[in-house]
């Protein structure tokens, strides 16, 4: 097999004519072949329409027609993402057999766009129950170490990202389930602001919280895929309407003068996290400091105001929507989701509104702060991946979540890679910017991403070590 | 750490809610609904009464 490329290495050598799409696509389906039967990020691998769109792409090619930066890139697509004509299960026995008619917005946008569809993607059931062991597929392996967790709900998009199995992929963000598996994968993820990106065909989990997003090997990858994923469609009522900016050419600008505020007691105090994980993230502000960023630190409420806000909201919406089954299909289910689910059935209407209403006054705390602020800047997740088996019962709830304040609030936030910590396993930072200025994520991160240069390093070494 | 409400009290909880549950299903989410409880007084607290004037989500708060 072939080194892995990123996107960006990829599209200006299919741009020069110097790489074959077709070829591409053989090399991620011989790396699938390989290595899937141990990583389960595939429910469903599309070989022959990935070869078809490749074979597509490359006449295009050769015509000199390229639509562009994804033409002839292999993705793929998280399992709640409606794909006309091929199943879509949401990793779950209540939809095993489900044949959408229409591609979800999104799928339809990457592919206009020229993307090589390999297939779908397992993911937590219903991107919320997981890891499970009791549903029709297994859950992912983390392509660092097998024997550990992937992060979820985007598990599948983990790890096919992570193996070089696909080059980039879709997922959804709740409560943190693009970040999640970004960072104990070690790729970069961007959950955009709310209403950035249409839901439209994305089987829902709690419509005022969801997002759709990407998750690549690197943040320029990340970049061109929102490009491709983002703008107005009136079909998701909270989707904006507003220009999509250039994400890409503005990549480079850096960080001189930039103002990044510290939320310390998040995961110092809150949710302390890993010795690693800190170290990564004070490595990261000595590098945006060196880089000419001003930092200090910034205090909010305590993380567990978020997280309960989020987390009953989160509850009350997903109890809502799959009551029906949960009345009538309610064994269906696995495990886990079933008793996550089922807990928001004790959430009153009253307590809904409360949170809602509690909503406002956490979006006015952020917004007041990051007046001061270009960007903030957290932990991701709190350790690094534990060991699949590990995996608690109530792990997204018992402790305060990370990730979930930016759920919440709608604001932009990217998960990015810093290092590696215990077992060898990624470590990463958590960049917040303010609505709708994805762009200057983009740059803060590839500014940290080019400093401290740690892309060269892939999961795939250390599977090869492990089959020697 | 235990919840507040009594097993009786949650076994009504339980069918107010319309779910199959077992009692091994009960059981299960008894042990965990001191979470709940918990998060429901964290966003009690007293709040102004206009704060919300509408349930209309929009992150780019105006």
């Amino acid at each position: 097999m072939e080194p892995i490329l990123t996107i960006a290495e990829a599209a200006k050598l299919i741009a020069a004519k110097k790489l074959s799409p077709v070829e591409l696509a053989k090399d991620c389906i011989a790396r699938m072949e390989a290595l899937d039967d141990t990583l389960h990020a595939f429910i469903l691998p599309t070989q022959d329409r990935a070869l078809s769109d490749a074979r597509a792409a490359e006449t295009r090619m050769m015509a000199g027609a390229l639509k562009g930066p994804l033409d002839g890139i292999p993705i793929g697509h998280k399992d709640i993402y409606c794909t006309a004509g091929i199943r879509t299960t949401g990793h779950s026995k209540q939809l095993q057999d489900n044949v959408p008619a229409k591609d979800a917005f999104t799928v339809a946008k990457w592919a206009e766009a020229g993307t090589v569809m390999m297939g779908k993607l397992a993911t937590h059931e219903f991107a919320m129950g997981g890891p499970s062991f009791d549903l029709p597929w297994p859950p992912p392996r983390n392509p660092w170490n097998p024997e550990h967790f992937t992060g979820g709900s985007s598990s599948g998009t983990g790890a096919a990202v992570a193996s070089g199995m696909v080059l980039g992929g879709s997922g959804s963000d709740t409560g943190g389930s693009i970040r999640n598996p970004a960072a104990l994968c070690g790729l970069a993820g961007i959950k955009p602001t709310y209403g950035r990106v249409s839901r439209a065909g994305v089987l829902p989990l709690s419509q005022s919280m969801d997002h759709a997003g990407p998750l690549a090997w690197t943040v320029e990858d990340c970049a061109i895929l929102l490009q491709a994923m983002a703008g107005y469609d009136p079909a998701d009522p909270a989707c904006a309407d507003k220009p999509v900016p250039d994400y890409v050419s503005d990549i480079g600008k850096g960080v001189k003068g930039l103002r990044i505020g510290v939320v310390r007691h998040f995961f110092e105090k809150d949710n302390p996290v890993s010795p690693a994980t800190r170290a990564g993230i004070d490595h990261a502000l000595d590098v945006f400091e060196h880089l000419g960023a001003e930092i200090s630190d910034v205090t909010l409420s305590p993380m567990a105001d978020y997280h309960a806000c989020g987390w009953l909201i989160i509850a009350a919406e997903a109890f809502a929507v799959h009551e029906p089954w949960l009345k009538t299909k309610f064994n269906d289910y696995g495990e886990l989701l079933r008793d996550r689910l089922a807990l928001g059935g004790f959430v009153r209407g009253s307590d809904y509104v409360q949170a809602l209403r509690r909503r406002r006054l956490l979006c006015e705390e952020l917004k007041t702060a990051m007046a001061s602020y270009d960007i903030l800047v957290s932990a991701s997740q709190p350790t690094e991946a534990p060991k699949i088996t590990e995996v608690g019962r109530w792990a997204t709830i018992e402790k305060p979540s990370l990730s979930i304040p930016f759920n919440l609030t709608g604001y932009p936030a990217m998960s990015v890679c810093t290092g590696f910590g215990a077992g060898g396993l990624p470590v990463a930072i958590q960049l917040i910017a303010k609505p709708f200025a994805e762009q200057m994520l983009f740059q803060t991160a590839h500014a940290y991403e080019m400093a401290i240069g740690n892309r060269k390093r892939r999961p795939m070494m250390e599977l090869a070590k492990a089959a020697e | 750490m235990k919840p507040k409400v009594s097993e009786t009290e949650f076994d009504a909880m339980v069918k107010q809610t319309g779910l199959p549950l077992s009692k091994e299903q009960t059981a299960t989410l008894y042990d965990a609904y001191w979470m709940i409880e918990d998060m429901i007084a964290r966003i009690t607290t007293p709040m102004p009464i206009e704060i919300e004037p509408a349930h209309v989500f929009i992150p780019e708060v105006r």
